[in-house]
C-alpha cells in the first residue's frame, strides 16, 4: 500500500476523534494507539492491584488464611510481571506515543503501521502473561518476576506457565524495540522548523532516553529467556551447573535489562513531571541544558550498574557496580535542583496534576536516599531480598512513576478529549492515594529492618512483624478507594463533559497549541518556535528569545 | 517519688536515644555485623542530611511562592545558573565518592576471610532445609523436611572465634541470612561462597532463607546459637558421640 493509498482510507482530517471498535483496531493514528496503550496499561494496573491486593490480605496476620504457598507465589510474580511490562512501561509507552509528534511539531511517529503493530504486540504478550498466571493447569509461573534458573528449569517449575510468559516477554520486548525505532526516529527526524534538539520538550528527551534504554536493554534479556526456553524444552543445559551452565550467567543477562528497566520505568515521569511543574509555577523550566544532561547521564550511567542486583552473589565485582551505582545518584538529585528552581519565585497553583507532581518529589526522594543505602555492598548484605528492598522500590515506582502516572493523567486528559476531570474529586484522589501509599510502603521499611525477607506467604509471630504487616495491609484498603473514586472521575467525567478549552492550564509546549482534541493530523498552523516552550513564548512575546541563537546563548 | 520520675524519664529518653540512632537496624552480633552498622549509621545520617535540605527546599518553595493572587501573570522569569548548578552537581559528587569510601573499607572489613579460621562450617541448602556440616568434627546437623510448624536446624557457634561458612545449594538458588549478623550470602549450585562470622554476642539467632526458592521457602528457617566455647567443644563432641552411636 502506498503512502496515498492510507491516507485515501484514514479518517477525514478534522474528522471524528473516536470512531467505532473497527476504526480503532484499524488505527494507526499516534493518538488513537497512545490511547490505547494508556488505556491497555492501566486495565492491567487494575489487575495487577487486585493481586496485590490479594498478597496484602494474605500477609496482614500471620499464619496462611487466604490463599496456599503455590498460589501466593503465583500471585507475587504475577503482580511484579504486569506491574514492571504491562503497566508503568507501557503507559509511558502510550504518554511517548500521544505527545512526542504534538511536542514536537509532527503529523504522526515515523512509522505509524510499525506504531500500530508494536501496540498488538503488547496487548498480545499481555494475554500471554496473564495466562501464564491462572489459567494454565496446575502450572502457573511461580519463580519470582525474574525467572532465577534452576528454579525456573525444567526440574523446579515444569509446569507450561513459565513457558507461556517467555513468549508473552518475548513478545513484549519486540514490542519495546519496536516502539524505541520508532521513537528515536521521530525524535530525530519529525522535529518541526524550528525544533533543534536542545529546544525539545523535556519530556521529549526523556522518552527518547528511554526508547535508546528498551533498544539496548530487551536484545539480551530476550537471549537469556530463549536459553532459559532451550533449558526447559529442548535439553539445553545453559544454567545447569549439572551440565556445565551457570545459573550466574542468565543473572547477569536478566540484570543488564532489569536495572536499564527501572529507568525506562522512571523516566517518562521524570519527564512528566518536568513538563508540570514550570506551568503551574509560571515560570519557565530551571536548567534546561543541565536537565538534559543528567538524563543523557542517567542514561549512559544506568546500563553499567546491573550486578547492583547481585551484591550477595559473591562472584561479581562489587566495588565497580557500587561506584557506577553511586554515580547514577548524582545526575538523578540534579533533577530536584531543577524542579526546586523552577518553583523557585515562582507563583506555584496546586491544582491536580501539580500536587501528584510534589508527591512524586516527596516520595521519590525517600526512593532515592534508601536506593543509595543499597548501592552501598555491605548495606545490602543486610538489606537485599528483605522488605526494605520492597519498599525502597515501591517507593520509586509507585511513589514515582505512579504519581507521575496520574500527574500526567491529569495533565492531558482535557487535551485528549477536550473536558476536564473533576479538580475536587483529583484532590480527594491525591489525598487519598498519597496517605495510603504512604501508610502501605513505611511500615514495610520497618518490618524489613526487622528482617521480614521479601516472597513469604507466612511469617512466625513474635518477631516484631505483626503489627507493620497489618498497617501496610490496611494501606491498600486506603489505595484502593483513591483508585476507585479515580474510576468514578474518569467514568463520570464523560457525562458532566466540563469543556477544557485548548489550553486549560497556560501550558508551554505545541501540544497546548492546538485543539482538544487535537485534529487527526495534529495541527493546522505551527508557531514559531523558539525555544522548548513554543506556546509559553506565543503568550508571552517580550519573554520569547529571538530567533537564530543557540539554546546556550540564550540561556546564560 | 519526683526524683523517681525523674529516672524514669532519664532512662526513657536514654533508651529512645539509643533505639533512634540505631535507626531500627540490629547492632550486629559479629565482628563484620558490628562493621556494617557502623556504615548503616553513617549512612542513615547522611540520608537525613539530604533528605533535610531538599525536603525544606521544597517546603518553602510550596509555602512561600503558592499563588496568592489568582491573576498574577507570571513568577520571577529566570533560565539556569551555572555556578548554581556546578556547586548542586558537585557536593552530590563529593557525597556518594565519601559514601564509596567508607562502603568498600567496611566491605573489606565484613567480607574479609581469614587465612586460619578456628572453625569450619559447610552450609548447604536445599528445598526445603538445611544441611550443617563440621567437616573436621564429621558432624552434620540437618533439617526435617520443611514446612509450616516444622522448626528448623539449630547450630552453635563458639563466642568470639572466627567460623568460615562454607555456602553452597545443591539444587535452586538459596540465600543464608542471620538477620542479628547483618550479613546474607547467596547459595548458589555450582559455587562455593566463603565468608566468617565472628560473634561478639552469647544468644539465639533467628536464620532464614532470603533467595526465594519454591512452595516452602517461607519455612526454611535455622536456628544459630553462639554459646561460650568449651560448651562449644562439649556440643562438637556429643554430637559427634551420637553420629557416631547412629553409624
Amino acid at each position: 500500500m502506498t503512502v496515498t493509498d492510507e491516507r485515501a482510507t484514514a479518517a477525514p482530517l478534522d474528522g471524528e476523534h473516536r470512531g467505532g471498535p473497527v476504526a480503532w483496531v484499524t488505527t494507526t493514528d499516534h493518538k488513537k494507539i497512545g490511547l490505547m496503550y494508556c488505556v491497555t496499561a492501566f486495565t492491567y494496573f487494575l489487575i495487577g492491584g487486585a493481586l496485590a491486593g490479594a498478597i496484602r490480605a494474605e500477609l496482614a496476620e500471620t499464619g496462611t488464611q487466604l490463599v496456599g504457598p503455590q498460589t501466593y507465589n503465583t500471585l507475587f510474580t504475577v503482580h511484579g510481571i504486569i506491574m514492571i511490562f504491562l503497566f508503568v512501561a507501557p503507559f509511558g509507552v502510550g504518554l511517548a506515543n500521544y505527545l512526542l509528534p504534538l511536542q514536537i511539531g509532527a503529523p504522526d511517529m515515523a512509522f505509524p503501521r510499525l506504531n500500530a503493530m508494536g501496540y498488538w504486540f503488547f496487548a498480545g504478550g499481555g494475554v500471554l502473561v496473564l495466562l501464564s498466571s491462572f489459567a494454565t493447569d496446575a502450572g502457573g509461573v511461580a519463580t519470582g518476576w525474574y525467572l532465577y534458573p534452576p528454579l525456573s528449569g525444567p526440574r523446579y517449575s515444569p509446569g507450561v506457565g513459565p513457558d507461556l510468559l517467555i513468549f508473552g516477554l518475548a513478545l513484549i520486548a519486540i514490542s519495546t524495540v519496536m516502539a524505541g525505532i520508532n521513537v528515536v526516529t521521530t525524535a530525530f527526524l519529525l522535529r518541526a522548523p524550528g525544533m533543534t534538539m536542545w529546544r525539545l520538550p523535556i519530556f521529549a528527551w526523556n522518552v527518547v532516553v528511554t526508547a535508546i534504554l528498551g533498544l539496548v536493554a530487551f536484545p539480551p534479556a530476550v537471549a537469556a529467556f530463549v536459553l532459559l526456553l532451550f533449558d526447559r524444552r529442548l535439553g539445553g543445559l545453559a544454567f545447569d551447573p549439572a551440565g556445565g551452565g551457570d545459573p550466574i550467567v542468565y543473572q547477569h543477562l536478566f540484570w543488564f535489562l532489569g536495572h536499564p528497566e527501572v529507568y525506562i520505568l522512571i523516566l517518562p515521569f521524570f519527564g512528566v513531571i518536568t513538563e508540570i511543574i514550570p506551568v503551574f509555577s509560571r515560570k519557565p523550566l530551571f536548567g534546561y541544558t543541565g536537565f538534559v544532561l543528567a538524563t543523557l547521564a542517567i542514561g549512559a550511567l544506568s546500563v553499567g550498574v546491573w550486578a547492583h542486583h547481585m551484591f550477595t552473589t559473591g562472584v561479581v565485582d562489587n566495588p565497580f557496580f557500587s561506584a557506577v551505582t553511586f554515580m547514577i545518584a548524582v545526575p538523578t538529585g540534579v533533577k530536584f535542583f531543577n524542579w526546586i528552581g523552577s518553583m523557585w519565585g515562582g507563583s506555584l497553583a496546586f491544582r491536580v496534576p501539580m500536587l501528584f507532581s510534589i508527591g512524586f518529589m516527596l516520595n521519590f526522594l525517600i526512593g532515592g536516599v534508601t536506593g543509595v543505602m543499597l548501592a552501598s555492598p555491605p548495606l545490602d548484605f543486610q538489606l537485599a531480598d528483605s522488605y526494605f528492598l520492597v519498599s525502597h522500590f515501591h517507593y520509586t515506582i509507585v511513589g514515582g512513576s505512579v504519581f507521575g502516572i496520574f500527574a500526567a493523567i491529569y495533565f492531558w486528559w482535557p487535551k485528549a478529549f477536550g473536558y476536564r476531570l473533576s479538580e475536587r474529586i483529583g484532590r480527594a484522589v491525591f489525598a487519598l492515594f498519597f496517605v495510603g501509599f504512604n501508610l502501605t510502603f513505611w511500615p514495610q521499611f520497618v518490618v524489613g529492618l526487622r528482617g521480614m525477607p521479601r516472597r513469604i506467604v507466612d511469617y512466625a509471630p513474635g518477631l516484631g512483624w505483626d503489627t507493620p504487616n497489618l498497617v501496610s495491609s490496611l494501606g491498600v484498603v486506603v489505595l484502593s478507594a483513591a483508585v476507585l473514586l479515580f474510576l468514578v472521575d474518569a467514568f463520570t467525567s464523560r457525562r458532566r463533559r466540563t469543556p477544557a478549552g485548548d489550553d486549560p492550564w497556560g501550558g508551554y509546549s505545541l501540544e497546548w497549541a492546538t485543539t482538544s482534541p487535537p485534529p487527526e493530523h495534529n495541527f493546522s498552523s505551527l508557531p514559531r518556535i523558539r525555544s522548548e516552550r513554543p506556546a509559553f513564548d506565543m503568550r508571552h512575546p517580550e519573554l520569547a528569545p529571538h530567533g537564530g541563537h543557540t539554546d546556550a546563548g540564550e540561556r546564560s | 517519688m519526683r526524683r523517681r520520675t525523674t529516672q524514669i524519664a532519664a532512662i526513657a529518653c536514654l533508651a529512645c536515644a539509643t533505639a533512634c540512632s540505631s535507626f531500627g537496624m540490629p547492632r550486629g552480633s559479629t565482628e563484620q555485623g558490628e562493621a556494617i552498622f557502623g556504615l548503616w549509621q553513617i549512612f542513615f545520617w547522611a540520608g537525613i542530611g539530604v533528605a533535610a535540605i531538599v525536603y525544606g527546599l521544597i517546603g518553602w518553595s510550596l509555602i512561600r511562592y503558592r499563588r496568592r493572587n489568582a491573576d498574577e501573570e507570571l513568577g520571577r522569569v529566570f533560565y539556569a545558573n551555572l555556578p548554581l548548578e556546578i556547586v548542586y552537581t558537585a557536593v552530590p559528587v563529593l557525597i556518594v565518592i565519601a559514601l564509596f569510601v567508607v562502603s568498600i573499607g567496611t566491605e573489606d572489613r565484613a567480607s574479609s576471610v581469614s587465612a586460619t579460621p578456628d572453625v569450619t562450617l559447610r552450609a548447604e541448602a536445599f528445598s526445603w532445609g538445611w544441611r550443617f556440616g563440621f567437616p573436621d568434627e564429621g558432624i552434620e546437623v540437618v533439617s526435617e523436611p520443611s514446612g509450616q510448624g516444622v522448626p528448623g536446624p539449630e547450630i552453635l557457634l563458639p563466642l568470639g572465634r572466627t567460623t568460615r561458612i562454607e555456602l553452597t545449594s545443591n539444587d535452586v538458588i538459596h540465600a543464608f541470612w542471620v538477620h542479628d549478623f547483618l550479613y546474607k550470602r547467596d547459595a548458589i549450585p555450582g559455587h562455593v561462597n566463603e565468608f566468617d562470622v565472628t560473634p561478639t554476642e552469647l544468644g539465639t539467632y533467628h536464620g532464614v532463607c532470603s533467595e526465594f526458592c519454591g512452595i516452602h521457602h517461607a519455612y526454611m528457617t535455622f536456628t544459630v546459637r553462639v554459646v561460650q566455647p568449651d560448651e562449644f567443644e562439649a556440643w562438637l563432641s556429643g554430637a559427634a558421640a551420637i553420629g557416631e552411636a547412629l553409624a
